[in-house]
């Protein structure tokens, strides 16, 4: 179980923002924590899970999709405050976050 | 190496940019005049286009016109704008528009081909007992078990990339596949708005009659190698271009073989020749040393 630090949560943060704001063609402070994924961004599944390959690279993370999708069908998120959550939830858990 | 350019065509729209209209009036393209072109062709009135319009979001044969439209008009507008290409690949439907731009059939032929598959397998559609369905996140084999075990009347129609797969078949078996799914663990997994079960088995029976019609067409070589989304082979011929209007209708299809094929071919630039960026969203994994331009700034 990885400890999440201050560092993670901004470094985990700032790569969310910057996808987004990459992906979306948008300016950074245009993405709050209260972003609708969807109706605000329209992000989409596929784009969910590019950032969990990024995020599986980076921190050499060792869990499935299919626990990922299973976790997320039970804590849906919404928001890029909710999905920072989650990602650091991944990191923090790995293929155990399902035992939460 | 040599850097190549591709046009790639969409076959559905789900999201418009909201910027499509601008940037054709911005290039002088009226899209009025190529739904004019489209009506006489198919015997009424098409309505003026908006965005919030839902006939052309919801009825399958106004979709796939607007889509071929959409798509014609922006390949028009790039070769106004002389950008080269090399080759040519249409999703599923986006065939159509491929062939327009490869100059291998008309604007109206093109129209014909869509009414024609519709009204060909008008029986299945109407009885509502097909559809289809993608599911995001499940492998190939997840999904293969997942059908096989409960004898689903399902099958992989299309491969997009490999997190993304599109299944077709019976409706209350695809519905129920689709749960499935999302229990083994897909991140998403949606019907799609059709209520044919394109590119499955349950297409083959028109083979023949779709065959018959589309060799009745005049259709010239296309300028540039059109790629197969059945088996990927570089198509220089109209006589090619028939078959695979056939096959392309009623046999499984592979987006990401295709993509792969043109990166094979030193592709690295691609436009993405339609309204939204739904080829672009579907490209994230498929890798390769090449770019999708936006053609909305």
């Amino acid at each position: 179980m990885a400890q999440i630090t201050d560092k993670t949560k901004d470094e985990v943060r700032e790569i969310v923002l910057d996808f987004f704001a990459e992906e979306c063609e948008i300016e950074l402070d245009e993405i709050s924590d209260d972003s609708n994924i969807i109706s605000d961004l329209d992000g989409d599944s596929l784009m969910f899970l590019e950032l969990i390959e990024i995020f599986k690279k980076k921190y050499n993370l060792n869990i499935e999709l299919k626990t990922i999708g299973k976790y997320a069908v039970k804590n849906p998120v919404q928001t890029i405050g909710e999905l920072i959550d989650m990602q650091l939830l991944i990191i923090e858990h790995e293929n155990t976050i399902l035992d939460l | 190496m040599i850097n190549k350019t591709a046009f790639i065509f969409p076959a559905f729209i789900t999201d418009y940019t909201g910027k499509e209209l601008d940037f054709l009036n911005e290039n002088k393209i009226d899209f009025a005049d190529y739904l004019t072109k489209a009506s006489n062709v198919i015997g009424f009135d098409l309505p003026d286009f908006s965005y919030e319009y839902d006939k052309y979001k919801n009825n399958e044969l106004l979709s796939q016109i607007i889509a071929y439209l959409f798509s014609c008009t922006i390949s028009d507008t790039l070769e106004k704008r002389n950008i080269p290409t090399h080759f040519f690949a249409g999703y599923s439907m986006g065939l159509y528009a491929a062939l327009y731009s490869a100059k291998a059939i008309t604007l109206t032929d093109g129209v014909k081909i869509i009414k024609s598959a519709y009204d060909l397998v008008n029986k299945l559609r109407v009885s509502g007992k097909y559809g289809m369905g993608a599911i995001i996140g499940l492998s190939i084999d997840d999904i293969e078990s997942l059908i096989n075990k409960s004898r689903f009347e399902t099958e992989i129609i299309n491969i997009n990339n490999k997190h993304s797969i599109v299944v077709a078949g019976e409706k209350n078996d695809i519905q129920k596949l689709l749960l499935n799914a999302r229990d083994e663990g897909a991140l998403s997994a949606a019907e799609l708005i059709v209520n044919t079960p394109y590119h499955s088995k349950y297409l083959l029976k028109y083979e023949e009659t779709f065959s018959t019609f589309v060799n009745e067409l005049q259709i010239k070589d296309p300028v540039c190698p059109v790629i197969s989304t059945f088996d990927q082979r570089e198509i220089i011929e109209a006589s090619e271009i028939k078959k695979e209007l056939v096959l392309n209708l009623t046999r499984k299809i592979n987006w990401y073989k295709t993509m792969q094929k043109l990166i094979e071919n030193n592709v690295n630039e691609i436009y993405e020749c339609g309204a939204g960026k739904d080829l672009k969203k579907i490209a994230r994994f498929i890798n390769g040393d090449y770019k999708i331009n936006s053609i909305y700034k």
